[in-house]
């Protein structure tokens, strides 16, 4: 393919997973809307008689994710045998973060703060979850990219989306963890 | 039929397959309904003692209550949005605009088997413990939580329709990606046919709404399934869930949804009307501009469906003014038909005569539609037949049409065979009569007071009377029911045993008819060059040069213009085409 033709593909994917994105953000947007309802309906928040969520444990999975992000937009500039390697080492921090969510949900629920547990863990639950859903949908698709050799479009689009469930977690966790 | 084809034209035949298969087995739901309201009680005739055998042949409450839920969950869902948005939107939008394929096949392949995925599902919640879902097709929360509907089936439905929302979004992502990026060199904006706005427009909502539903199908899902409390009313002292709150998700979606499921339709129907009258579409830009209103302001009017929730009367009033605003654009498109069809040279040949009905009918929709917006009147008329009525002559009516009009128009295209007109114009009488007399007179006993998801109207003294209207309309029902196998014979008739149908037997100008019938592999030999507008149809100087009425998007551009003055004045310099 000439020079030409591949830049005007790189163009259609950034197009197309611009849409995609907003789609999702659409998505997250009436998650986030849902819970503003169930905030603004209580009487207090967090609820009466409710433990905190551990904002610190939370706060370090998110510097897990942070890394990713820093390391897929570090491989972007780097040759094609680094980059594959780099893809490698965010798929691993994304793992661990996952990971590192499984193990709150947890210590959540055997504290007796699970998702049936009243409104605030319907929402920590609901939104942290179907996060860890789309991180887990990058994760398979980073997986696809490391395998076939990281190519710069298809790392591109993989750090876009990164960086599009990284904002999503923050806005979750300013909005949500910290009190 | 079963592979995992790339090709767009394939992946079209796929949803087309998928999606008739389910508008037969909604259909058949339909009767059923109809049977019961005309004779409730008493045993189904043919297929009574097979479907319901546990209660005599007779349909029980649970079993109606999933009848109308399925219903209309299959019918929006899984039969005209396959159709009208998988099918006809495959099919046309990269032969319409010059493109080999669309702008991602593989994702386009995915998003034909994610929907098939969710069919599956769908399927499957038949024949689970505590049977099908059964809290209408809007799913209200409470209804449809674990408290109001308890049973693996409900559950089922929320995972089927966030598949199906998956599909429609991996379809949309496709089509707009497709639509910027891929059009053929010279197919500027307002060069292209006014079905692929249609489709541009229908995939914008479908990606930024689509969405929400989805969201409140997760949430749905975590009730159901982990206990949460999102929907489930909370106590005074720890907060909690608000049944409302699904609405709101619910109709921010459902409201745009009623125009991603007609935009498609008003497109085709633009188009098409333009062919047959043998004229330009009149207002080609103001129809362009008409579509783009109604998308813009389709979701700014969700809470008209609401109205009956004690939302703030201010709220109200703003979503009714806004309700009656859209009504504007969609005026403005009407006339704009009107005006196409105004002293044109008709032809009318089936797909025509499709479109008609589709105007007559989409004009009386419409006007029953301000009934509802108006707060003070939906009052009355909420969930009454009225509104059964309304919604059915546009999104069962109105969009059938217009599925009809598409799939007679690109069957040639499709299959490389025309279908039988005789078949097709039968067809069409029975359907326009019978349709307009099944939901012309639900709007009449709607506006009597008869509620709707009743299983036994009989059961009120003053819905009694009604009982020879329900008769009535159940009896037209069935023969619209029965004018549809006239099409499904029309339709497999004519796959083997059709006329040959020529490159372009209905003689227009589109991009897709300058392609053999069917096309080959990546549609276009040679990417074809555009140099004019969809509707270059009666042009007195092509007629003068070529001695026919249409002139074909890429054919050269100084056979549309007038001819050079005959004085020693040079030649005015050919315009360039943008590439």
């Amino acid at each position: 393919m000439s020079a030409p033709a591949i830049r005007r593909e790189d163009a259609t994917t950034t197009v197309g997973m611009a849409i995609f994105l907003g789609a999702v953000a659409m998505l997250f947007a009436a998650l986030f809307f849902a819970y503003a309802v169930m905030r603004a309906q209580a009487p207090a928040w967090p609820p009466t008689g409710q433990a905190p969520l551990p904002a610190g444990t939370l706060g370090l999975n998110t510097l897990v994710l942070v890394a990713a992000s820093v390391v897929l937009h570090a491989a972007r500039r780097w040759d094609v045998a680094r980059a594959r390697r780099g893809a490698w080492v965010a798929l691993a921090l994304g793992a661990g973060f996952l990971a590192a969510q499984a193990a709150v949900w947890r210590s959540l629920v055997q504290a007796g703060s699970g998702p049936a547990s009243g409104i605030y863990g319907s929402v920590f639950f609901a939104i942290s979850g179907f996060h860890a859903l789309h991180v887990a949908g990058g994760l398979v698709a980073l997986a696809l990219v490391a395998a076939r050799g990281a190519g710069p479009r298809r790392l591109a689009a993989c750090t876009l989306y990164w960086d599009f469930v990284l904002a999503v977690w923050l806005l979750f966790y300013a909005g949500a963890c910290l009190r | 039929m079963l592979s995992f084809s790339r090709d767009h034209k394939v992946i079209a035949k796929q949803f087309l397959a998928l999606g008739l298969a389910f508008l037969a087995v909604g259909g058949f739901m339909a009767m059923l309904i109809r049977w019961q309201m005309a004779h409730p009680g008493a045993p189904v005739p043919l297929v009574g003692h097979v479907l319901f055998g546990a209660s005599g042949g007779i349909i029980s409450p649970a079993a109606y209550t999933s009848l109308f839920t399925m219903h209309g969950t299959i019918m929006i869902f899984f039969a005209v949005t396959p159709i009208l948005i998988g099918a006809f939107g495959n099919f046309c939008i990269p032969l319409m605009i010059g493109a080999r394929d669309m702008a991602f096949p593989t994702l386009n392949a995915l998003s034909v088997w994610t929907m098939a995925a969710a069919t599956a599902v769908l399927t499957a919640s038949f024949f689970v413990p505590l049977g099908a879902p059964s809290a209408g097709w809007t799913a209200y929360a409470t209804l449809s939580t674990a408290v109001g509907t308890p049973g693996l089936g409900q559950t089922l439905w929320v995972v089927a329709i966030y598949l199906n929302g998956t599909s429609s979004v991996m379809g949309a992502v496709n089509y707009i990606t497709t639509i910027i990026r891929e059009r053929a060199p010279g197919m500027t904006w307002f060069r292209l046919p006014l079905t692929v706005w249609g489709f541009l427009m229908t995939s914008i909502l479908n990606a930024l709404f689509v969405p929400v539903l989805a969201a409140g199908m997760v949430l749905l899902f975590f009730d159901r399934v982990f206990g949460t409390q999102f929907f489930i009313a909370g106590s005074t002292i720890k907060g909690g869930g608000d049944p409302i709150l699904y609405q709101h998700l619910f109709w921010l979606f459902g409201h745009p949804e009623v125009y991603i499921l007609i935009l498609p339709a008003w497109g085709i129907v633009s188009d098409l009307l333009s062919f047959f009258a043998r004229k330009p579409a009149y207002g080609y830009r103001v129809t362009v501009g008409a579509f783009c209103a109604v998308t813009a302001l389709s979701s700014l009017v969700y809470g008209h469906h609401m109205f009956t929730t004690g939302m703030s009367p201010l709220l109200g009033e703003s979503f009714m003014v806004l309700t009656m605003i859209i009504s504007v654009p969609a005026v403005v498109l009407f006339l704009n038909w009107l005006g196409t069809l105004w002293r044109g040279a008709m032809r009318l040949d089936t797909p025509m005569l499709y479109c008609l009905g589709l105007v007559f009918t989409f004009g009386v929709g419409g006007l029953t539609g301000l009934f509802l917006a108006d707060i003070v009147a939906d009052l009355y008329l909420h969930d009454t037949y009225f509104v059964v009525g309304h919604f059915h002559l546009i999104m069962a009516a109105a969009v059938l049409l217009a599925i009809f009009a598409g799939i007679t128009f690109w069957f040639p295209k499709m299959f490389g065979r025309m279908m039988n007109e005789r078949l097709g114009k039968l067809h069409f009488w029975l359907t326009i009569v019978s349709l307009n007399v099944v939901f012309g007179l639900q709007l009449v006993i709607g506006y009597a007071g008869m509620q709707r998801r009743l299983y036994d109207p009989s059961v009120y003294d003053f819905l009694r009377p009604l009982l020879p209207l329900n008769q009535l309309i159940s009896r037209a029902g069935f023969v619209l029911g029965a004018a549809q196998l006239i099409f499904v014979f029309n339709f497999f008739w004519s796959l083997w045993r059709g006329r040959v149908a020529g490159e372009n037997p209905w003689e227009v100008g589109t991009l897709e008819w300058t392609v053999p019938s069917p096309p080959p592999h990546h549609n276009f030999e040679e990417l074809p060059v555009v140099h004019h507008g969809p509707h270059e149809l009666g042009n007195p100087f092509v007629r003068a040069r070529l001695g026919r009425d249409w002139l074909g998007q890429n054919e050269a551009p100084e056979l549309a213009a007038p001819p050079p003055a005959r004085s020693d004045e040079p030649e005015a310099a050919e315009p360039e085409v943008a590439s």
